[in-house]
């Protein structure tokens, strides 16, 4: 019996290998966005004053770049409000909550996208010193992520709305919510690491 | 007796003469109180924790469902 129990275990498995995929490629994230951290951190402690005194008269929008992650935290929750819905079978939601998740990660990057074109309109640019080139690589990075994961969302709402998922099977989904998740709760960090260092 | 002592004293003077004096190995390292040399270690800290953290949290998290799965086949 338990012999029985353990091959049919083995069959369903518990963590499928697309979620296992999903977890690896996220650990490669993860030192990638290590290794752009520690440039900060070397670069950060290596100026005594923060902004250099080259742009010391730049600010960075704190403020609307605030309100911007409140907007990707409550994607996060819809996102987590789309795989519950699934999982209790309720379709109509579940294009409800992807659709506006979906809407908040692109007005996240419209935001970011009208910051940025402030702020090169100051003069911080990738190529004026180690403060410009470590703000858009690490948050460009981020952003970059934030746009592949709206890439990879609309696909899925594609296959939600042709009803391509169901409580039963919606790998789909939920390889979508765990990289979602992941870019979520990796902006506070670098939120309030570049625009409160 | 005298020997001993010279030949002890010998082998404390090869030992220390092999102790070394500066670390000239890495050029970030000359003084440590530098903030530069700070936000080195520091920054080598934090990503050598990383590698540990990352693969300890995918095992940990496969070994958690595989835990719990056997532990609902059980009952």
């Amino acid at each position: 019996m338990i012999a029985q129990s353990k091959l049919e275990m083995t069959d369903s498995q518990p963590f499928s290998n697309a979620k296992l995929g999903v977890v690896i490629l996220l650990g490669a994230e993860t030192m990638l966005f290590v290794g752009l951290i520690g440039a900060f951190l070397v670069l950060r402690m290596g100026n005594v004053t923060w902004p250099p005194l080259s742009h010391a008269d730049i600010q960075l929008p704190r403020l609307v770049t605030g309100i911007n992650t409140g907007l990707l935290l409550i994607s996060g929750f819809t996102m987590f409000q789309a795989i519950r819905a699934i999982q209790s079978d309720r379709l109509k939601q579940l294009r409800v909550f992807l659709i506006f998740t979906g809407v908040l990660g692109l007005l996240f990057l419209v935001i970011q996208g009208s910051e940025w074109i402030q702020l090169v309109g100051k003069g911080l640019t990738l190529q004026s010193g180690v403060y410009g080139a470590i703000f858009y690589v690490l948050i460009g990075c981020h952003a970059i992520h934030v746009l592949g994961a709206v890439i990879w969302l609309t696909i899925v709402i594609g296959m939600a709305l042709v009803g391509r998922f169901s409580s039963v099977s919606y790998t789909g989904v939920e390889t979508c919510t765990i990289y979602w998740i992941y870019v979520v709760a990796l902006w506070p960090i670098l939120y309030f690491m570049v625009y409160f260092a | 007796m005298s020997i001993k002592i010279v030949l002890w004293v010998l082998i404390l003077g090869i030992v220390i003469s092999f102790l070394p004096q500066t670390l000239d190995a890495c050029p970030a390292c000359k003084n440590l109180d530098e903030p530069i040399a700070r936000g080195f270690n520091i920054s080598v800290l934090f990503m050598m924790a990383m590698p540990f953290t990352v693969f300890g949290a995918i095992g940990g998290s496969v070994f958690y469902y595989y835990r719990r799965a056997n532990k609902q086949i059980k009952t």
